[in-house]
């Protein structure tokens, strides 16, 4: 096995004991490679976002091993976390979670600070990071001031700016209209195969596939083997094959649909809409 | 984390606002009523301090003018003149009287002087003589003033109706003033004239005031030497021994309320940014890091509140007099001191409770559950 990239093993967490016992993650096993990007995707309550702290060694799994180019997480005491989470670790949220009181340039130094960098080290790094992500404009801006895509793109250069091995991303397209959306994936995409970052994405949004190298499906704590997942050929919208309100045959093809309303619309004109809408296993 | 924990005190100039007035007000308590007692316990000492003396002898045990009796043969005077060094020995008479005029009274210390007495007089005099003579007094312009009385009025003082002969500024103190009488009249008015008070005493220009002391207390018997200095920081000790806990009232009142003040603002301030600070732990920073941006928070609102509180007192220390000349604020390096260490402690304690909750912080309550 490379040392490089993050190597998870027969991973379990457990909440209470006895009848109230919960296992919230059940033997999930998982390497992800540098520059790869995973999406782990699945219903609410099925143990993604525990997965995701218990990655970023925010929470200690019950069971199972964490290795990071090399080093095992798991078997770290908890005094010697915080230094790993600096420089390890990059984290962006679904609602940015900035600090308010801190420019843009500061808030992406102070992370640097806070792994022992120094200010004014700290501050051209920041603002050749954030220069580099098109906010060159917006260093001494407020966060208040940014629209959700600009704020996401601070995160996202807060998270950087350490060169962490792993990029953690909670919903990171959660509280973007469509084209911040679009610019946040693409911006993932870029630090994963230009910088050569792992990055491990939770979210529900669909379009996260498209700069996706693997999906993986979550559900009851546990990666589902295989789940059928399509794309409704008229508005776009991922769905599972087994969830659909509308299947239509087409050239030899069967399309599925999210509602009627999008099976009517094809049918007036199907081949405006065939693009490719084949049935994919996401795992 | 010095420029965040600026920045978080500055974002909300209202909370910041609220916080520096609130410290500042309740400092203001605390240095008040020190500047009071320090000006009144220097107005109380004015006259040990502007007599000319060098020396004070008065009877045996006895250190202070005030909450005791002085009472010496008046052959006194005579022996301690005779002790080498002593250039000049004035006996005075001392007692607290009232000054009576028209409906008006007012408590006074009365001092009895020989009439050719050379120092021991009134420092400052605004209006008519520099000494009492017979039948005369001499008392302070902002008493007279108050009453209505002028040069050439007549006040019972000691029980014998004077004419004022001359007003002193500068005498008087919030609860009292000082009146000077000639010794025989004083004399006179006690029935006897073989027992004096004091014996003031100025030593020959080369001598020291402790070494002329030390021989007069060796070759007078039945006499307390002390220097001036001495004389007067008894005096001070004394009226700080009888207003310790009044100041200790008003000064732990300032204290809680300071400390309510700070705590709650740091505390809110701190529960506020709470998600911030859940994030900074998950980003690595340590508990010891954020309890730097807590803790010079604090700090830095107390600070402000200091010079708050430091500024209003010497502004009202500035404009009191105008309105009352009795009315004497001064703000000493000792209060000054005591009341930066009062705020150091309220900066701990209130910065004690926002940083245990950071402690306790999660960053996994941070982020979302899925």
């Amino acid at each position: 096995m490379n040392d490089r990239g993050l190597h998870v093993s027969h991973l379990t967490k457990r909440f209470g004991g006895g009848d109230t016992e919960v296992v919230a993650i059940r033997d999930v096993s998982l390497d992800v490679s540098p520059g790869e990007i995973v999406l782990i995707m699945g219903p609410s309550g099925s143990g993604k976002t525990t997965l995701l702290l218990m990655l970023g060694a925010l929470l200690k799994p019950t069971e199972g091993a964490i290795t990071l180019d090399g080093l095992e997480l798991s078997a770290l005491s908890e005094a010697r976390l915080p230094d790993i989470r600096m420089r390890q670790f990059g984290f962006i949220f679904q609602d940015f979670n900035l600090l308010s009181a801190l420019n843009v340039q500061d808030n992406v130094a102070f992370a640097a600070e806070l792994a022992g960098l120094g200010r004014k080290e700290a501050h051209k790094k920041a603002a050749q990071l954030l220069t580099e992500l098109g906010l060159g404009h917006r260093l001494r801006f407020a966060p208040e001031k940014l629209s959700g895509g600009e704020k996401q793109r601070v995160a996202i250069a807060r998270a950087l700016i350490n060169d962490p091995a792993l990029i953690l991303a909670d919903e990171p397209t959660a509280n973007l209209d469509s084209g911040h959306g679009h610019e946040t994936m693409r911006l993932l995409r870029e630090i994963a195969s230009e910088r050569g970052h792992s990055v491990v994405i939770v979210s529900h949004d669909q379009r996260i596939k498209d700069i996706a190298d693997r999906v993986l499906w979550l559900e009851d704590g546990r990666f589902t083997d295989a789940v059928s997942m399509v794309i409704d050929p008229v508005c776009g919208m991922a769905l599972q094959v087994d969830r659909a309100a509308a299947t239509l045959a087409h050239s030899g093809t069967t399309y599925y649909f999210c509602s009627r309303g999008c099976s009517w619309e094809f049918q007036e004109s199907p081949d405006e809409f065939v693009r490719g809408a084949v049935p994919e296993r996401v795992r | 984390m010095i420029r965040l924990a600026l920045r978080n005190l500055v974002q909300n100039k209202t909370r910041l606002l609220v916080s520096v007035g609130g410290v500042g007000l309740a400092l203001t308590l605390v240095f008040f009523f020190d500047a009071v007692f320090t000006g009144a316990a220097g107005r109380l000492t004015l006259y040990i301090d502007r007599s000319g003396a060098d020396v004070w002898v008065s009877q045996e045990g006895v250190r202070t003018m005030h909450m005791s009796a002085s009472s010496l043969p008046a052959s006194v005077t005579g022996e301690v003149a005779a002790v080498p060094g002593v250039e000049e020995a004035i006996p005075i008479l001392y007692s607290t009287d009232m000054i009576q005029a028209k409906d008006s009274e007012h408590i006074a210390y009365v001092f009895g002087l020989p009439q050719d007495a050379t120092f021991g007089g009134p420092w400052k005099i605004v209006d008519g003589a520099a000494r009492a003579g017979p039948g005369e007094v001499i008392i302070d312009h902002s008493i007279a003033a108050s009453a209505g009385l002028r040069v050439g009025d007549r006040v019972t003082v000691l029980g014998q109706e004077l004419e004022i002969a001359g007003l002193t500024s500068g005498t008087s103190s919030l609860v009292n003033s000082v009146a000077f009488v000639t010794m025989d009249d004083f004399a006179r008015a006690r029935g006897q004239n073989q027992v004096i008070s004091f014996v003031l005493v100025k030593v020959a220009a080369d001598e020291s005031p402790s070494g002329v002391a030390a021989r007069i207390g060796q070759n007078v018997d039945g006499v307390t030497v002390q220097t001036s200095q001495q004389f007067a920081h008894e005096e001070r000790k004394l009226v700080k021994d009888m207003s310790t806990d009044i100041i200790n009232i008003m000064n732990t009142a300032g204290f809680l309320t300071g400390l309510a003040v700070v705590a709650l603002t740091i505390y809110i301030a701190t529960i506020s940014r709470r998600k911030e600070y859940g994030v900074l732990k998950a980003m690595g920073a340590r508990n010891g890091a954020l309890y730097r941006v807590v803790v010079i928070q604090a700090l830095v609102s107390v600070a402000l509140g200091l010079f708050t509180g430091l500024g209003i007192t010497l502004l009202i220390a500035a404009l009191a007099p105008r309105v009352s000349e009795s009315l004497v604020l001064t703000v000493s390096l000792s209060s000054l001191l005591r009341v930066t260490v009062v705020s150091a402690v309220i900066a701990g304690v209130a910065a004690a409770l926002p940083a245990s909750q950071l402690a306790r912080l999660e960053p996994v309550a941070i982020i979302r559950r899925g």
